[in-house]
């Protein structure tokens, strides 16, 4: 035990003369939506921007948002309400998985 | 009296009327999936635009360096209709050529260019003009199928005689698909 107690104060004394110093740093920070697919996979913009379409028509609803919502399928998967909405006219499939399309959400 | 300015003026009204709908989302994918499809194309194949301003419509051309068809130059033509990517691009191969897969029309039958699809195999708007070309390429090499035919007579020549089959495909790359 006593020799234990020796070195800790061995290494106190070394650390007082020390190499480098840190004065500064910074932290930085990654976020990403808590979705399973943050792209739409039918017009490859964030399901949470505007898609394709409505960027290219810069729509907007009464209040000037852009209105462009997300729906959720049974099976997870997101996509842009407009996107979406287009493919099931001629084909009722969820275009990631195959599965029967079938809406278990919608919104942001 | 009809005057310059007027008549310029009725043309741009006449044009934003008639703009399709589809057509600026299909040029935005295109020059994502353009520059795709050209860095990972396959080595045996290129691609020529007609008219370099106008990415919807091009030419691949395969020579496949292994199989049946080796030594061929087969061009495909394909059109990227302006409801891509809710529809797949049309595509027509415009070398002559004893194939299974494809008409001597130029018909192509390829899972993933069929519009309708019954069992999930069919086009879907996740895939990109890269998934096309790689699929066209690996009519030569993989996905070479004799069960399910276009080309009902070359694949029945197949089953009876690989060697006749084999001659026929080497008379029509000699005949029709040379460079």
């Amino acid at each position: 035990m006593a020799d234990e107690n020796d070195n800790e104060r061995m290494d106190d004394n070394q650390k007082s003369d020390k190499m480098f110093t840190l004065k500064k740093w910074n932290a930085v920070a990654m976020w990403s939506w808590d979705v399973e697919c943050d792209t739409c996979a039918i017009c490859r913009v964030q399901v949470m921007d505007a898609c394709l379409r409505c960027q290219a028509e810069s729509k907007k609803d009464s209040y000037g948002k852009q209105d462009c919502v997300v729906v959720w399928g049974e099976c997870n998967h997101s996509f842009h309400y407009c996107c979406m909405s287009l493919w099931v006219k001629q084909n009722n499939r969820c275009p990631l998985c195959q599965q029967e399309w079938s809406i278990q959400r919608m919104g942001k | 009296m009809i005057t310059l300015s007027q008549r310029l003026k009725r043309k741009n009204q006449n044009e934003d009327t008639s703009t399709p709908n589809r057509a600026p989302i299909r040029d935005r994918l295109l020059v994502k999936e353009a520059q795709e499809m050209s860095q990972l194309l396959p080595v045996s194949c290129s691609i020529h635009y007609t008219n370099e301003n106008d990415l919807s419509k091009f030419t691949l051309i395969v020579q496949p360096t292994e199989g049946y068809w080796e030594g061929g130059t087969f061009r495909f033509d394909i059109n990227v209709t302006e409801e891509y990517n809710m529809v797949p691009p049309i595509v027509k191969c415009s070398t002559k050529l004893w194939h299974p897969n494809i008409s001597e029309n130029g018909e192509v039958c390829l899972s993933l260019l069929r519009r309708h699809s019954v069992d999930g195999m069919g086009w879907s708007p996740i895939r990109r003009l890269n998934d096309v070309v790689w699929g066209l390429h690996a009519l030569f090499t993989d996905l070479l199928n004799f069960e399910d035919p276009l080309n009902v007579e070359a694949a029945d020549q197949f089953r009876h005689s690989k060697e006749d089959f084999k001659l026929k495909v080497m008379e029509y790359v000699a005949n029709y698909a040379r460079e």
